[in-house]
């Protein structure tokens, strides 16, 4: 009698850890992207109301000395490997009244970016800091680098697989895609430069404002401009290496003129 | 163990199944909502965003971590 009840309780232990781990990958495949999208939705959403209220928010960020006093870079493709034309198109300056330079609010979103490579209606709030709960709600923009538009490098990072998969199809980047950022004021276009860059998780110099991987031949730019880094893991399920993409600053255009016409096309 | 539950809920057998169904949904309202999110950081699959490194303001040149983009 004894070994029966052993058994039993053995039997009903090892189905109990087997649902378990069924639930575990269901919450892991299905529901942290139910999760993420609803927030990415709530975060999106919450910044277009507030963009369309009209608050002045300050988006110096981390490095607003950095991008606060320059004049803002001019619409129309620039030819050199380094920044756009200065000045030209964009006559009003959206950050002029915001060039004290306030630091972004940790954890909470402040910008939203669009890549069309990975669809259409891809679009992902980007939030401020890259910890593990930050990344749950969208992507997340590396603390100590630059803001959008701004002089050095906008680094950010996002998810490849779970929480609503964002950069699934990073491997798919190519030379020449675009990457557009909004902040509410300003459209920020991003041009990449080249195939995503495989590395190991250590290899912080992708972060520089003037990127410098360890992989010499990778570097990407050889001065400093105004650039915009993805970084994600790679293998597509495990974190052993990471991909990076670099993108460099080509166009901006003021929020009240609308969208990009990629993005509405 | 099920069976010990089972025999400790009140009611006939309809009651009990409704009271099983209810606990069930609540164990699994209490997972999916606590303990897989606690629990996900800690597994070595999902060792991604490094905690601190990558999030912290580190100085320039800090050896943070490239926040991975976690699975």
């Amino acid at each position: 009698m004894a070994l029966r009840a052993v058994v039993r309780i053995l039997s009903e232990l090892c189905i109990t850890v087997g649902i378990l781990i069924v639930l575990f990958v269901v919450h892991l495949l299905y529901w942290t992207g139910v999760r993420a999208d609803n927030a990415s939705d709530d975060e999106i959403a919450r910044l277009q109301k507030e963009w369309s209220s009209g608050s002045v928010r300050g988006e110096g960020g981390p490095a607003g000395k950095a991008g606060g006093a320059d004049p803002s870079p001019g619409s129309g493709r620039d030819d050199g490997e380094g920044q756009p034309r200065e000045g030209v198109g964009s006559g009003a300056d959206p950050r002029g009244r915001s060039s004290a330079g306030q630091a972004f609010r940790d954890g909470k979103s402040f910008a939203v970016m669009y890549i069309p490579r990975f669809g259409r209606d891809w679009s992902r709030p980007v939030l401020e800091n890259t910890r593990a709960a930050t990344l749950r709600k969208g992507l997340g923009h590396y603390s100590r680098t630059a803001g959008p538009g701004q002089r050095g490098n906008f680094a950010v990072a996002g998810h490849r697989r779970t929480y609503g998969d964002p950069f699934k199809d990073f491997p798919k980047l190519r030379p020449g895609d675009h990457v557009f950022v909004t902040d509410g004021d300003t459209w920020y276009t991003y041009t990449l430069t080249r195939r995503p860059y495989r590395t190991l998780p250590g290899d912080t110099g992708v972060l520089d404002p003037v990127p410098a991987p360890v992989n010499k031949a990778a570097t990407p730019f050889d001065r400093p401009g105004r650039y915009l880094t993805l970084t994600t893991c790679d293998p597509e399920w495990g974190s052993s290496h990471r991909l990076i993409a670099w993108a460099r600053l080509d166009a901006t255009r003021p929020a009240t003129e609308g969208k990009p016409d990629a993005l509405t096309r | 163990m099920y069976g010990w539950i089972w025999r400790h809920l009140p009611g006939n057998v309809y009651v009990r199944a409704l009271i099983s169904l209810v606990l069930v949904v609540g164990v699994v309202f209490l997972l999916f909502q606590y303990v897989f999110p606690w629990a996900e950081p800690l597994l070595p699959f999902n060792d991604v965003t490094v905690d601190g490194a990558a999030g912290s303001v580190g100085a320039a040149g800090s050896v943070a971590e490239i926040a991975g983009g976690a699975v």
